[in-house]
């Protein structure tokens, strides 16, 4: 099925420690279409953004604008993935209760990075996980997967920010990401800290990794809207 | 585990670090990293200074790391997953102390002393302290963030995601939320420095 093979190479092409292929075998994923996730839960509380939050994207650098626009998309991302699959009922246990707290922090990077981006804000893509919320398995070899390339990535674009305020938001952000791969990774039974130094990846890495699971459906072009969104 | 994927990831961490190391005994290689890390690159002088600065207290903060993890594998008894993950998390720690220590070179601040006290003789003693000083590691490291040149802060960002993980996964030992935080709070250098301290650091 053409869907399998291409979640396959997702898998693949994060899997940089060979965790996850070493128990990809032991259960089939379940691939079946589904509804599009409509909307999203309201994030909680006030994010830890201080200062940054004030300057809302006036004052950000197209540069930035740009990084911080990258990011929402992956928090799109796991955001959506993390409601979806505790809406499914699928999980239990640990894991659903890993998947709560895990799913609320995403939610609430969504909301800072839209505050922060105001009109800017890129909209949020249409997602379709091909049924890998519906298992918990499947759930969880795809979280060890979304987080390390979460990790990944924001390790690729700190460096590049201007914003001094923004990059200490970022990395703030970045080592909670941290938190959650190990956290997963525990879950699925897989070492949750493999290598001393974490690697880094490229912008154009991720967006091929992300663009062959077809997770994303349809993304709206970024353009700048009348007024700020605020629902998570 | 694919031992392929496995075997390419611990060559590139050594390599890596073997070209850090190679740069605190004054080599004149065109790394960027190795230039920032001996300031020595084409960063301004206060950038340079300050990334020493920070590297002296990151020097303490591996050590005690390191120094917390030899004595609770060997005074504790731990087993099972917490030993494994202390084994692990030292062996991480050691190689982050050896880049940090031979990227300062002859600058390097002399090993400090430790008194642990009763935190490396039990497992649930050890458990909490490492929770404490995974947390700090994190704090500190992007507590600095703004403060390094950017190549500086390429390597600390590399460093600090590994901290992260071992924080989130002692507590999941400890049967603790794993990432309590949607963002990591930083820590100013003045409170790494007393929360090492209390932790058993002792500097003279």
């Amino acid at each position: 099925m053409h869907e399998q093979r291409d979640f396959d190479r997702f898998l693949h092409a994060v899997d940089v420690d060979g965790a996850i292929a070493e128990t990809s075998h032991q259960r089939q994923l379940v691939l079946s279409r589904r509804g599009l996730l409509a909307g999203a839960l309201a994030g909680p509380g006030a994010l830890l953004l201080g200062g940054s939050e004030a300057r809302a994207a006036s004052g950000l650098s197209a540069n930035d604008v740009g990084i911080l626009n990258y990011a929402l998309v992956l928090e799109y991302l796991q955001a959506s993935f993390y409601t979806e699959a505790e809406r499914s009922g699928a999980l239990s246990g640990k894991t659903a209760q890993a998947a709560q707290v895990v799913g609320a922090t995403e939610r609430a990077h969504v909301k800072a990075f839209q505050k922060l981006l105001g009109a800017k804000a890129v909209k949020r893509p249409l997602f379709d996980f091909q049924g890998v919320t519906e298992a918990q398995q499947a759930f969880l070899k795809t979280a060890v997967a979304f987080e390390d390339l979460a990790v990944a990535a924001y390790k690729g674009q700190a460096p590049k920010l201007q914003s001094n305020a923004v990059l200490a938001a970022a990395v703030g952000i970045h080592s909670v990401e941290a938190r959650h791969a190990a956290w997963v990774r525990e879950l699925f039974g897989v070492t949750p800290a493999v290598n001393a130094f974490d690697k880094p990846a490229t912008k154009q890495s991720i967006n091929h990794i992300v663009a062959s699971t077809h997770f994303i459906v349809a993304h709206p072009k970024m353009k700048a809207r009348s007024r700020p969104q605020y629902t998570g | 585990m694919a031992p392929s994927a496995a075997e390419t990831r611990t060559t590139d961490a050594r390599s890596r670090l073997q070209l850090i190391v190679a740069g605190g005994v004054g080599l004149t290689a065109a790394s960027p990293i190795l230039r920032a890390l001996l300031g020595t690159g084409a960063a301004d002088a206060a950038s340079k200074s300050e990334d020493l600065r920070i590297l002296q207290l990151v020097l303490l903060l591996e050590y005690t790391q390191v120094a917390l993890y030899e004595r609770a594998l060997n005074e504790a008894s731990l087993t099972g997953e917490l030993r494994d993950f202390a084994q692990i998390a030292l062996g991480h720690e050691r190689q982050h102390l050896a880049a940090v220590k031979q990227a300062l070179g002859s600058k390097a601040g002399p090993k400090p002393r430790f008194e642990f006290g009763l935190k490396t003789k039990s497992a649930d003693a050890f458990r909490e302290t490492a929770i404490k000083l995974e947390d700090i590691a994190v704090a500190g490291y992007n507590g600095q963030a703004t403060n390094l040149t950017k190549p500086t802060l390429a390597v600390a960002a590399e460093i600090v995601s590994v901290e992260a993980r071992h924080a989130a996964w002692v507590r999941a030992i400890a049967d603790e939320v794993a990432a309590p935080d949607p963002v990591d709070k930083p820590m100013t250098a003045s409170e790494v420095a007393a929360g090492l301290r209390e932790i058993g650091l002792r500097t003279s």
